[in-house]
């Protein structure tokens, strides 16, 4: 039977004596997508994730990877996923290439089968030229790749990365968000993160978790329109002509709920919030154009997916700011 | 059945490459060869090796528990656990992967002592059938010190901890039950007192006794089942640990 669902969770928790790390989440993740878990630190991520991969059992509820059960079927789910652990621990004193045979025997990987994937996983991750090296000489970026070449070598359907970009430089993060970028499609990638723009980047769909509950999931375009404040968008202006007479003009629109000065000065820089949507855009533009005044910037202020998780992880920190 | 010969051969690997398993090879043969020099090796004496087996637990009750406290807790600490567990291979295969392993480098570690067996060739025709039993002893007991050390390395993150619980239980088995017992002795007033219970069980679980007679080149099936008993217990309960660990 063909699932539509690569990863499935269902009613997933985890206590530890009395705290509740993970608190009966359910999501999915479709095949072939790259779906992005969010959540700030201690929001029970990597406990998701460790359930998942079956280093634990779920205190109750289930969870079906590849169409296997974790708990029952454990070894069936170990041989389909591919793990990258969010310090990614290697053995420092082996080699490249001696530490992908060892991962590919404890898999039970053919000696023929082997040395295939891990040519073909270390063309992947540009580690061809580092195969003779000890582990303990690479740099934090090229132990990232070999710990994302080790979760490949078995060509897993289902790839779980816990914050892979983590420590990396700017130029690092961007090749590697393009090697995961380039993993969608052939593989499901559970891609766990607080990077927010990351997950824009390089994710079909988030799952955003907080103190062990799912707060939101969907695209991101959808959460970032679909917000819960979506008739408070803003738009910021900014016109050259006298502010006060600026302030009125605009504060006697349709639609627009309010209307607040950022700076002032020769050129005013003004904040509009309320329904604001294209209609709005050119009504502003017109009337400023109309009353002679010059128009330096006309920006739709909306949401974006930063606010968005500020406001859905800490409800109360969102209206102060 | 490969998985864990995978698993022993990086433990084995592993142990090379770091300086711990060169200065446990090295005080081994040091004390070894101390031991020889002193007990053995002297002019008019017979041509026996027999003392330098006897007394080669005293060393390695010292030098084990250093060859295997980061077995486990080295993996806890780095996060290696991680990859290591979620592999698809079973709880006992671990344990048995990282037993073979160490065992590989103890087999080189007593192995080492061959060189002073040649030596004594050189000066006198030495009985080779009680040196073939020593190797045997220190081989059964090897896998008993072993296990004990992976016992409390699988219990905690922390190495040295790990080293010293099993250095404890190791002088324990290895001198204190030696002598608590003939201490004990002058307590006893009847045959059946708790404290007789205390002391028998003592004297059974000292490491000496149990290696006269390999040393002597009998093979007594007793000595055979207590080291085999005791690896397979603590195999046991490692396998316990590692399993009640996912739970919390």
């Amino acid at each position: 039977m063909p699932e539509q669902y690569d990863i499935v969770a269902d009613k997933l928790t985890k206590s530890y004596g009395k705290f509740t790390a993970v608190d009966r989440i359910s999501f999915e993740v479709p095949r072939g997508s790259v779906v992005g878990f969010l959540g700030p630190n201690g929001a029970g991520k990597t406990t998701t994730i460790r359930m998942l991969t079956c280093f634990m059992p779920p205190t109750s509820g289930s969870a079906r990877v590849a169409g296997h059960d974790v708990f029952y079927e454990s070894m069936a789910v170990r041989q389909k996923i591919g793990y990258l652990p969010e310090s990614t621990p290697l053995y420092l004193e082996m080699r490249v290439g001696e530490y992908l045979t060892y991962r590919g025997k404890l898999r039970g990987m053919g000696r023929a089968d082997l040395k295939k994937a891990i040519g073909h996983v270390t063309d992947m991750c540009w580690l061809s030229d580092r195969l003779r090296w000890p582990i303990g000489k690479l740099s934090k970026g090229y132990r990232q790749r070999l710990g994302i070449a080790d979760a490949l070598l078995h060509n897993p359907p289902v790839l779980v990365l816990d914050e892979p970009t983590v420590g990396l430089d700017p130029s690092q993060i961007r090749e590697t968000r393009k090697l995961i970028g380039n993993l969608a499609g052939q593989h499901t990638v559970l891609l766990s993160t607080h990077i927010l723009s990351e997950v824009e980047l390089i994710c079909q769909r988030v799952v955003i978790i907080g103190r062990g509950k799912i707060l939101a999931q969907g695209t991101p375009d959808e959460l970032k329109s679909g917000s819960r404040t979506g008739d408070k968008a803003r738009l910021l202006v900014d016109v050259r002509g006298p502010t006060a007479q600026v302030k009125s003009a605009l504060a006697a629109l349709p639609g627009v709920q309010e209307i607040t000065v950022v700076s002032d000065g020769p050129v005013c820089s003004l904040q509009l919030t309320g329904r604001v949507d294209g209609a709005l855009r050119e009504q502003v533009a017109a009337l400023v154009l109309q009353r002679g005044w010059a128009l330096r910037e006309l920006r739709s202020g909306g949401m974006s997916l930063e606010e968005f998780f500020v406001q859905i992880i800490d409800p109360g920190a969102s209206s102060a700011a | 059945m490969s998985q864990i010969f995978t698993l022993a051969k990086r433990e084995l690997g592993g142990l090379f490459y770091s300086p711990i398993g060169y200065i446990v090879l090295a005080l081994y043969l040091l004390f070894v060869g101390l031991l020889f020099s002193l007990m053995v090796l002297r002019p008019g004496q017979i041509a026996d090796p027999g003392p330098m087996f006897l007394w080669n637990h005293l060393i390695l009750i010292f030098l084990v528990p250093f060859m295997t406290m980061a077995i486990f807790s080295e993996e806890y600490r780095s996060g290696r656990i991680e990859t290591l567990r979620t592999s698809p291979l079973g709880e006992m295969s671990i344990v048995l992967g990282k037993f073979l392993g160490a065992m590989g480098f103890y087999l080189g570690l007593i192995g080492s002592s061959l060189a002073f067996v040649i030596i004594l060739s050189f000066f006198g025709r030495p009985d080779y059938m009680p040196v073939l039993t020593s190797y045997l002893g220190l081989v059964l007991m090897g896998g008993l010190m072993v296990s004990i050390g992976l016992f409390f390395s699988a219990c905690t993150q922390h190495q040295v901890l790990a080293a010293m619980s099993s250095c404890i239980v190791l002088v324990a088995l290895g001198i204190l039950f030696q002598f608590i017992p003939q201490f004990l002795t002058a307590f006893i007033r009847h045959s059946w007192s708790w404290l007789a219970v205390v002391k028998h069980t003592m004297s059974y679980l000292a490491i000496e006794p149990h290696m006269v007679d390999f040393s002597r080149g009998i093979i007594a099936t007793q000595n055979v089942v207590f080291f085999l008993s005791g690896t397979l217990l603590f195999l046991f309960l490692t396998y316990v640990v590692l399993e009640t660990r996912k739970w919390r």
